[in-house]
């Protein structure tokens, strides 16, 4: 059962074996992408082994942090009261210069001024000691 | 897309299965049922429909409850209707539950692993779960890693495939709210409708926003309510003598994937094999169908569907929907009960809904609402985020 105390409180992600690197990394300042020795797929979503090859010849490597707008929906209405502060914030469906795509949310900014294929840059957002959420700005470029 | 014809059996479940029964609990807001209640108010409809004894019911097939501690929802509700099915499942595949059950219970009974399904589902979203509490539950049907720390609610993943679908084809935000103001149309038709009173596109352009380019009107409803089905073998359905069955006649699913970041296109969905392997074990397209139930989550959901599903072509949907071809008189009449959008959303059971329209316009039982002459009826079910896909067929004896 859903406990109501619980709809108050921002999830925060719980690292597991297959990200503990990925949050650590974001704790020092990088977004740590799986690169694919095989066939060169590069993926953000962590895991063992290469979703294209299935190799399990991954390694990190940090991305650039550029990238741009591939799609993005500004939230009025939050998904329960943890969220009702932020409105209206900017999700943003992020596609970096290294290929793959991620959800994450603007920061620095209005949210009004998303725009498709707008440039974003990564900005390492401390929540606790222990969890950085990767986020971004707008770098005012097209 | 393409579609691996070698996949599909010669020897597949086309009209092998027929639903005799169909059942509706009351919906929108009902207090005083749990998920349970409803989900068995819904299922001695369908049976007595049938003309059976619970007792001959030998399957049970449903969709997961938000608002029931059950693990087991099927299980739950057997013992509930006091029977002891050898065949049991709850499917949880997101909205695309619904047709997946269909797709299930044909597969089943075509196998032999039962003969006689009760297809059924039932929640409580309206009165059994405070409103923040209905969104929190579906908030977490996202991952909590990568995307739920972002304040992502489900709506928002649909809201960006609708906000780059207008990007991509210049699909309008009055366009999207003609889909709302169509399925409140049928709705007004259509006895016990959560919301039936008269709606212009100024009027859900003037709602506010959720979350963009969706406002509050182009967001489905939040509901109580229930559906259930009785689905056995065609030879059954003829000994029993139900005066019109329908036939199952395709079925087909997608999973494209689970994340939103790794939809492959945030435009074209599983809908587009899901459907075409429906229609190649049905044997027909998309022009022969006579009338449809297409999920309707939210609006720019059901433009992105007409075209995937081959109703028009890709980018079209917009104006196809402008032009009034998804309801009478049009193309493709769709939701003809008022979808839900306006009929009722029950959260997985909301899709059964589509099913029962379908049923019951092809048993020709639907009064001021039928489309005449509806022989052939397809219904697409599809979840969180377009990640789950399911079609079904169905078609008259007709058709078979």
């Amino acid at each position: 059962m859903i406990n109501p105390k619980d709809a108050h409180v921002k999830p925060l992600p719980q690292p597991d074996a297959d990200t503990e690197a990925f949050w650590a990394g974001l704790k020092d300042g990088r977004l740590l992408l799986q690169h694919c020795l095989e066939c060169s797929h590069v993926q953000v979503y962590q895991q063992t082994r290469c979703r294209l090859c299935g190799s399990e010849r991954l390694e990190h490597r940090a991305a650039s942090g550029r990238g741009h707008v591939h799609s993005y929906s500004v939230v009025y209405r939050a998904p329960g009261p943890a969220f009702k502060q932020d409105t209206p914030y900017a999700v943003l469906l992020v596609e970096l210069e290294e290929g793959p795509r991620m959800i994450s949310s603007l920061v620095d900014g209005d949210p009004l001024a998303v725009d498709f294929d707008a440039s974003v840059e990564l900005v390492c957002d401390p929540v606790d000691a222990r969890i950085t959420l990767p986020r971004f700005r707008l770098t005012g470029r097209r | 897309m393409s579609l691996s014809k070698a996949s599909i059996r010669r020897d597949s479940l086309r009209g092998k299965t027929a639903i005799v029964g169909a059942g509706l609990s009351a919906v929108g807001r009902v207090p005083g049922k749990s998920a349970l209640g409803l989900a068995a108010d819904a299922a001695y409809q369908a049976i007595a429909d049938a003309g059976l004894q619970k007792s001959q019911i030998d399957g049970v097939l449903a969709s997961h409850a938000f608002s029931a501690p059950f693990h087991r929802f099927s299980v739950a509700l057997s013992e509930y209707l006091g029977i002891q099915p050898t065949f049991s499942n709850t499917l949880q595949v997101s909205g695309a539950t619904a047709a997946t059950m269909f797709n299930t219970a044909a597969a089943a009974i075509h196998g032999g692993l039962a003969e006689t399904v009760l297809v059924v589902g039932g929640d409580s979203l309206l009165t059994g779960l405070s409103p923040d509490l209905a969104l929190r539950s579906m908030t977490e049907s996202r991952d909590q890693q990568y995307e739920m720390p972002f304040g992502i609610p489900v709506a928002n993943t649909f809201a960006m495939t609708a906000h780059r679908h207008m990007k991509e084809f210049g699909t309008t935000s009055e366009q999207l709210a003609q889909v709302a103001v169509v399925h409140r149309e049928h709705a007004r038709r259509t006895p016990g409708a959560q919301m039936t009173e008269p709606l212009t596109v100024r009027q859900v352009l003037d709602s506010g926003w959720v979350t963009t380019p969706y406002h509050k009107l182009d967001c489905s409803l939040i509901s109580d309510g229930g559906a259930a089905f009785i689905v056995t073998s065609a030879e059954r359905a003829k000994s029993l003598g139900v005066a019109k069955p329908v036939y199952i006649l395709g079925g087909g699913e997608c999973y494209t994937h689970e994340h939103i970041f790794l939809m492959p296109s945030l435009t074209t969905t599983g809908a587009v094999q899901s459907s075409q392997r429906a229609y190649a074990m049905a044997g027909c397209s998309a022009k022969d169908i006579d009338v449809a139930g297409v999920y309707d989550c939210f609006t720019g959901t059901v433009i992105m569907m007409l075209e995937d599903l081959g109703f028009c072509p890709k980018g079209e949907g917009g104006r196809f929907v402008e032009d009034g071809q998804m309801t009478y008189g049009g193309s493709i009449p769709c939701n003809t009960h008022g979808g839900l959008l306006s009929f009722a959303h029950s959260g997985m059971p909301g899709s059964l809904f589509h099913f029962h329209e379908v049923v019951n316009q092809l048993r020709g039982r639907c009064g001021e609402r039928q489309v005449p002459g509806a022989e052939l009826g397809l219904v697409h079910s599809l979840g969180a985020g377009f990640a789950t896909n399911a079609t079904t067929i169905l078609g008259t004896e007709a058709t078979l």
